[in-house]
Formats: C-alpha cells, sequence, structure tokens
C-alpha cells in the first residue's frame, strides 16, 4: 500500500508531506507488542493538527509512559480524498500505515463544533460505521476529547465515549480498561467504561424532552451509571508530563515552534470565554520546570523558535523571570521566544520589547470591545487609558502594525458600543500618526459573538445572521474612507451553525449526519462551507436551527449539557450573567479574594500560583 | 570557516520542497550544536546556502550545502556530529574546506545527471529505442518551466544518455545542461521519454544521481571543483 501510495499517489496531490509521516521524533512503537492501539485523528488537515498542542501531550506521554500504543492521523485534502477514496485505500495512520479500522480506539479531538463532518468523513474513509449504534465487535471504539465536548449532546450518536476535561489524566485511564476488558461483549465494555470518571457513555442514557420542545432531562438506562459527569483535571501540574521531543515537521506548520505550556486555566472570568470557564483552575508551572523543557526540547527538535503558550500568558507570574533567561539562554544562537497573547497593558509592551529585539511584525491586542460599558458585560476588566497606554508604547518602540481583536452581537449591544469600536480604531490610529515613525496600519479582527455552553451568556440569544450583517454594514460604514484602518469580518452563518451545535441537543444528530451526505466537510474553511446544504439537512430533519442560536432561555430551563460537571456551579453562572445585566465587574480571584465559583470546593483542588515574584 | 557539504537527500524525503529540505538542515545544525554562524542584522539566519533546488518528488544521491562557521572545526567531527542527529534517509557524505571568495553553488553547477529505474522493459528494447531517438533531427518537448507555452529542443542540452540493468530493472541515466545552453527540466526529460514510447507505468522511480561542474568535457563535482 505504502508503495503504490509513494507511487502513484502522492505525487498527484498537493503538499504530499502531509501525508508521509516519518517525521524527526516520531515514535512506532511495536503494534504486535503494544496492548491498546489507538490512533489520535485530528479533524483537520495536517498542518492545524501538527500545531495542536494537546494530541502532541497525548501522543509523547501514551507512547512513552504506557504499554499502549499511539498514532496519528490528519484529514486528508480533498485532492487526496478523492484519490484514496478512487483507489480504495483506507484512511491510514502516519507510523503504520494502517487502516484506522485495524485500531482499538479512534480517538477524535474536537476542538471546533463544525468540525464533526470531517469526523464522520474521517470514520466513512476508513469503512467504520458512523453511527455508534451500528458498530459490532470487531468495530474501534470511537472516542472524543477536547474543547466542544463539555456539550457533546449534538455528537453522542457517533461516539461510544467521551472523554471529558484534561485528557493526560484520564486518556491512560481509559486506555488501561480498554485492555483490561478486551474480549468481552462491546456492551460490557461500554458498561465498564462508564464507571471511569470523566468517561461519558451517551448509549447509557436516554434524553426527555417536554411537549414544549424544551430539554427535560438524561437519564441512566442501568444501575451504575452516573447521572453526572466530573471532568478531570490535572492537579499536580508542574510535574505532569510534557513532551521533550517533539515531533518535528518537514512542512511547514501553522504553529512549528517548540512550546512551553506555562500555565493552564485562566481566572480572568471574561463572561464569554468558554476556554476561561471549562479551564478551571489556573494551574501554573515552575521557572526551573520551564527552563528544562525548553532546553531539552531545542536539542531533541533544534527548533528556531520557542512559544509561551496558555490562555492568558501574561498572567503567568514567573514570566518576566522566564522571559529573561530564554533570552539569555537562546538568544546568542539565534533562537527565539514569542508570545503568543498579549494583555493590554504596557508591562505585555515592555516584555514583547524584551524578546522581540528582533523584526517587529504585527502586535496583536485584544480590547473585545469598544466601550467601557461592553467591557463591563463581558467582564473584559482593561479600561480605554490602558489600551492606549499600551499602543503608545508599541508604536514608540517601533511597531507600526497593530491587529486589534473585537466581538460584536455581545449581550445588551446598543449602536454605541458599535460607534464605539470604530472610535476607538480611530483612536489608536491617532496615537499611531502621532508616535509611531512611519504610517501605521490598524487591522481589526471582528468576530461574531456566539454564546457557549457553560458560560455566563449560555442563556442569551445569538444575534441573528441578518442582526450581524446589519451591524456589519453599520461599521464599515462608521469606519468611512479611513484607508488605514482594515476591517476583517467572519461569515454570519457560519457563526449560525457554529451556536446552533454549541448550545444543541441529540436532536440534531440526523442533520448533521445528513449535512455530512450532502457534501459537508472542512466547514471551518471559508471555501468549503455550504451554508445552504446545512439548511436542506436541517429542514428535512424537521430541525428549527433558530430554537438553539437564537432563542433566549429562561433561568431554570435545563441545559442538555448540565449534567457534564466543570467545577463551577450554575448558580455562579447565572449571577454573572446578573451582574452583566447590571454592567458590574467581578474581579480575578487571584487578586481579589474568592469569587466562589466552586471549582476549587468542589473538586478539593486549590490553584497552583507560583510565589509571586519580581 | 567556510565548508561545502555533500549529502544524501535519500527517497524517504523525496516530498520535500527546497524550503523543508532548508529548514530540516537548519534544525540538524541547531540540534548537532555545529558552531554555525549567523547573519548580522535584525533577524539573524544561519550562513547556509543550497545547492540547486532538488525538485519535489525527486531524490538526490549527491546534493550540495556551503556553511560558514564561527570556527573551525574538523570535517569528520562535523560529518559525525550532524548523521547523528539527521532524519533516517539523509546523509552527510563529505566535507570540504572552500575559501570564503569561492562562488556559490547555485554559481558553479551547470550540469546534473537524473536516473530512471525502469521496470518490465527489457535493456534491448531501450537500446533500440534511443537508436531511434538518435536518428531524429531534434528533441523537441514543452515547456515546464515559467513559459509554459513554449516548445523546448533539448538535443543540444543532453551531454549523454546511459543505461545499464541493474537486478531486475533498467536505469537510464541522462547527464543534462542546467542552464547554458538549455536548462533542462526533469520533468521535460520525463516527457521526452514518454514521447518515444516509454510507458510511465514502467517508471518506478527517478532520482538525481549527480550535480556538475561542467568544463568542457570535464564532469567536477562542486567539491572537485572549489576554485
Amino acid at each position: 500500500m505504502k508503495d503504490k501510495l509513494f507511487r502513484e499517489i502522492l505525487p498527484l496531490v498537493s503538499k504530499p508531506v502531509r501525508y508521509t509521516g516519518n517525521e524527526l521524533n516520531m515514535i512506532s512503537k511495536s503494534w504486535t507488542e503494544s496492548q491498546c492501539r489507538m490512533v489520535l485523528a485530528f479533524p483537520d488537515v495536517y498542518e492545524v493538527g501538527m500545531s495542536h498542542m494537546g494530541s502532541k501531550i497525548l501522543y509523547g506521554l501514551v507512547n512513552e509512559k504506557t504499554d499502549h500504543l499511539l498514532e496519528r492521523s490528519y484529514a486528508p485534502w480533498p485532492d487526496m480524498e478523492a484519490l484514496l477514496r478512487r483507489n480504495k485505500i483506507p484512511l491510514y495512520s502516519l507510523e503504520s500505515y494502517r487502516s484506522l479500522a485495524e485500531f482499538d480506539v479512534v480517538g477524535f479531538s474536537l476542538q471546533y463544533e463544525l468540525s464533526i463532518t470531517n469526523c464522520i468523513n474521517m470514520l466513512d474513509m476508513a469503512g467504520i460505521p458512523i453511527h455508534s449504534s451500528d458498530r459490532g465487535e470487531t468495530d474501534p471504539m470511537v472516542i472524543a476529547g477536547g474543547p466542544v465536548v463539555f456539550n457533546p449532546e449534538p455528537f453522542a450518536e457517533f461516539f461510544d465515549a467521551f472523554l471529558i476535561g484534561d485528557g493526560e489524566e484520564i486518556l491512560p485511564e481509559y486506555l488501561d480498561l480498554c485492555y483490561a476488558v478486551r474480549g468481552l461483549p462491546r456492551g460490557d465494555k461500554l458498561l465498564a467504561m462508564a464507571k471511569i470518571r470523566g468517561v461519558y457513555i451517551p448509549a447509557l442514557y436516554r434524553a426527555e424532552y417536554g411537549e414544549d420542545g424544551l430539554f427535560k432531562s438524561l437519564m441512566p438506562l442501568q444501575e451504575g451509571v452516573p447521572d453526572r459527569i466530573q471532568k478531570r483535571v490535572v492537579t499536580d501540574f508542574d510535574q505532569s508530563y510534557f513532551p521533550d521531543r517533539p515531533i518535528v515537521p518537514y512542512m511547514n506548520v501553522i504553529h512549528d515552534r517548540a512550546i512551553l505550556e506555562v500555565m493552564r486555566g485562566c481566572q480572568r472570568g471574561c463572561r464569554f470565554c468558554h476556554a476561561g470557564m471549562v479551564y478551571r483552575p489556573v494551574r501554573e508551572k515552575k521557572v526551573e520546570t520551564l527552563i528544562r523543557q525548553a532546553g531539552a526540547q531545542i536539542k531533541s527538535s533544534g527548533y528556531e523558535e520557542i512559544s509561551l503558550s496558555s490562555l492568558s500568558t501574561l498572567d503567568y507570574t514567573g514570566i518576566k523571570s522566564l522571559v529573561t533567561q530564554l533570552v539569555e539562554n537562546y538568544g546568542p544562537c539565534g533562537i527565539g521566544v514569542s508570545l503568543p497573547s498579549l494583555r493590554v497593558d504596557a508591562f505585555s509592551i515592555d516584555l514583547a520589547n524584551e524578546v522581540q529585539k528582533v523584526r517587529k511584525t504585527t502586535l496583536t491586542l485584544a480590547p473585545e470591545a469598544g466601550t467601557q460599558k461592553m467591557r463591563d458585560i463581558i467582564n473584559k476588566n482593561i479600561t480605554e487609558e490602558q489600551l492606549l497606554e499600551a499602543v503608545q508604547a508599541a508604536f514608540e518602540s517601533g511597531w507600526n502594525s497593530l491587529k486589534l481583536y473585537f466581538m460584536f452581537g455581545l449581550p445588551y449591544e446598543e449602536e454605541e458600543d458599535l460607534a464605539g469600536i470604530i472610535r476607538m480604531l480611530k483612536e489608536v490610529k491617532a496615537v499611531g500618526s502621532r508616535y509611531a515613525r512611519r504610517a501605521v496600519e490598524i487591522k481589526a479582527g471582528l468576530a461574531n459573538f456566539v454564546p457557549k455552553a457553560h458560560t455566563p451568556f449560555q442563556w442569551h440569544q445569538q444575534n441573528s445572521m441578518e442582526e450581524f450583517d446589519i451591524k456589519k454594514e453599520y461599521l464599515i460604514k462608521a469606519r468611512g474612507k479611513d484607508r488605514g484602518i482594515k476591517l476583517d469580518f467572519h461569515n454570519s452563518s457560519t457563526s449560525f451553525m457554529e451556536g446552533v451545535l454549541a448550545r444543541g441537543d441529540r436532536r440534531l444528530a440526523p442533520a448533521i449526519y445528513k449535512a455530512w451526505q450532502y457534501g459537508c466537510k472542512f466547514d471551518s474553511w471559508t471555501e468549503y462551507f455550504q451554508y445552504d446544504q446545512w439548511c436542506k439537512a436541517l429542514e428535512e430533519t424537521n430541525i428549527d436551527p433558530g430554537f438553539y442560536a437564537l432563542r433566549a432561555r429562561g433561568q431554570e430551563e435545563n441545559f442538555p449539557w448540565d449534567f457534564i460537571d466543570i467545577g463551577i456551579s450554575r448558580e455562579f453562572l447565572w449571577q454573572e450573567y446578573e451582574m452583566a445585566r447590571q454592567e458590574k465587574v467581578t474581579l480575578d480571584c487571584r487578586q481579589d479574594g474568592c469569587n466562589d465559583c466552586g471549582i476549587c470546593v468542589e473538586f478539593g483542588i486549590n490553584m497552583e500560583i507560583l510565589e509571586e515574584q519580581s | 570557516m567556510r565548508i561545502r557539504c555533500e549529502y544524501l537527500a535519500g527517497p524517504e524525503l523525496k516530498f520535500l520542497s527546497n524550503l523543508d529540505m532548508m529548514r530540516m538542515m537548519e534544525r540538524a545544525l541547531r540540534r548537532a550544536e555545529i558552531p554555525y554562524a549567523l547573519s548580522e542584522g535584525f533577524n539573524p539566519h544561519i550562513k547556509l546556502s543550497m545547492g540547486t533546488v532538488l525538485p519535489v518528488g525527486l531524490w538526490g544521491k549527491n546534493e550540495y550545502f556551503d556553511l560558514e562557521l564561527k570556527n573551525r572545526v574538523s570535517p569528520d567531527w562535523l560529518i559525525q556530529q550532524l548523521n547523528t542527529v539527521l532524519p533516517p534517509g539523509v546523509k552527510i557524505k563529505r566535507v570540504k574546506e572552500i575559501d570564503y571568495r569561492q562562488p556559490a553553488l547555485m554559481k558553479i553547477i551547470n550540469s546534473a545527471a537524473y536516473a530512471f529505474v525502469l521496470q518490465e522493459i527489457l535493456l534491448a528494447d531501450l537500446e533500440q529505442l534511443r537508436e531511434e531517438l538518435m536518428q531524429r533531427p531534434d528533441w523537441k518537448v514543452k515547456s515546464r518551466g515559467k513559459k509554459k507555452d513554449v516548445i523546448k529542443d533539448l538535443k543540444t542540452g543532453i551531454y549523454k544518455i546511459e543505461m545499464k540493468g541493474q537486478g531486475d530493472s533498467v536505469i537510464i541515466n541522462l547527464t543534462v545542461a542546467t542552464g547554458e545552453p538549455v536548462n533542462i527540466r526533469f520533468d521535460e526529460l520525463l516527457d521526452l521519454l514518454l514521447s518515444i514510447g516509454i510507458k510511465e507505468e514502467n517508471i518506478i522511480d527517478i532520482y538525481r544521481e549527480a550535480n556538475y561542474v561542467k568544463i568542457q568535457e570535464k564532469y567536477l563535482t562542486p567539491l572537485e571543483k572549489v576554485i
């Protein structure tokens, strides 16, 4: 098969290196000597999947620290898919070139709601039954993890199990059990799996709905099946596994650099932020741990850049000391340090200056909203003054291109809030003309706000496509002829479908399946997203998408995702929603004392914060 | 110190682009802790320059790059250091110190040899095809380069056509000009071979056998020709 691939197929496709594997630091474990054989299937192309940090962690962890085996597979680009299908070659793993169907476990990483169509497509390309109920004794267990599965219900029919929470905590345990129950009938295996904390087996539950169509409850069908699924959390984060020998791709992938995960979780408490809620509590690594990890990765990879990753890297307590040491150690050999996201303040710019002694490319900041009122509503605790200070510092130290991220369609948004975005952009540009040495370029990324499950805005209605489009026109008009300000919008139909799935329930599965049958795949790629096909699929399955995306929910309404326990109480989320309505902020509990979100108490754990360093 | 390296870019890496190959080599230099020299300026980079581009889909038996070092090292040490960290399929074969004044590889390489490995075809039949080819007044193919519609005559640029049996396959080795009098690409050679009746499914492998500095009738490797 490999020979045919190399001779007849790969020479015909774009970017064949996506499909060859054999990269530096790839791990090929013995198929026969491994206990459980799993393939980590990433439902997007190689260069996206290879940039995903969680996959790197799980790949190293399972292969280095357990007796199981973990290989990789990515969604083939449509040109490759067509050739594989035409030549009857099943979708294969990059390590052993085996069909996904040969593995014991096929695990998908769900980073984005709309990647579900690619999951289905990948299963189909390997000849694995798409619905969990159609899989037999010899079929793999198809599982999923990642941020999307904190509301697994819309995808329930397609997966045998969902692993909720930090993967390094739960996956090894899951694979141990898979090996232990080998040989048992599939039903017994599933029942055994349901007993692992954090594992959700959708086939063992029945969803009930009221006559009004609202979700009522999710009932376990058997004794011993938990009615709540508690997410898993890495407790000793500093000592948790992190790969010293990451795979080094040959082709240029999106994030092609050494990564240090300095911190997990974020307690800024931005009310729109899904990750900020589901990945609590904050856990930091020690500076010396990170320095050691950097050394090991650079030695094994030869990377030219080290990136400091987390939800809010500038909030990492040891940031200054870490950056100083990394620059000192690696600057002389031409190895750079990069900060993926900057906090909106002057300190961040100073630090960015330190690491970017080199080229000053575009600087990215995320004020998220254009007025103080709106920022208070979403709890983005920065002031206009802080932003302008940061911007001035950036222009003074040589940047002349800025990218600012905003959202619109936020709860309680009014015209003045939209006007505020443009006003802010113009002010930033004015600061630029005053302090920058050259003409400045201001780019604004304007995202459509999509309310997500497990956030304070889970009760709130999303803007309709028409509302988004009207607001978009308004923003463009308000910007006027100012050539120095570029506005970059998202597709409103994509956001609509994302919103439907984000707060959906089990009843959506037939529509998802149909959409795939109608050719939907790579839905996160604008050039492939087919809104008309999704509409057709929803219509034919009698689903009103507005019910999910555009409807405001009452305080007491039960949600299909309530049974997933992320450690934050519903009461806290509701209280935050109320605070938003009152335009009141909630400060970061690291500085301002506990806000009673519930995470530390419920999980009996503490935040892992370093001693304050000067 | 400036050095010139000869390396094998094996079949495993035949789908790498020139940029991929260069990035791979730079990362290997870092892993091996070679005392490479960095360029000046705000965005320092390793002073590495690759030889002529190896087309995607081909592997190379004898490829070349030049590298500047901060201090002197022994070529044997460098070969050993690099070969320990290079991915399977890539191997440094020879290293030679060269003078800073010597022109770049791209300037001196003016010829290359491409090998086409064929199966299920007899050497005698191939000899026959070659005879027919020699009879033709010109060897015209459509250009595969930037000017797509131009018809190119390859005859003046093909210096040698050699054939030999190897196991159950036959290898056609074509030594051609890269640049003056005509720049010949491997895919144009492929088109030429197909035009005389060789079937695509019989070609099981294509690789670049050598890069030459051709001086009159002499074919020197870039390691031999260093002045």
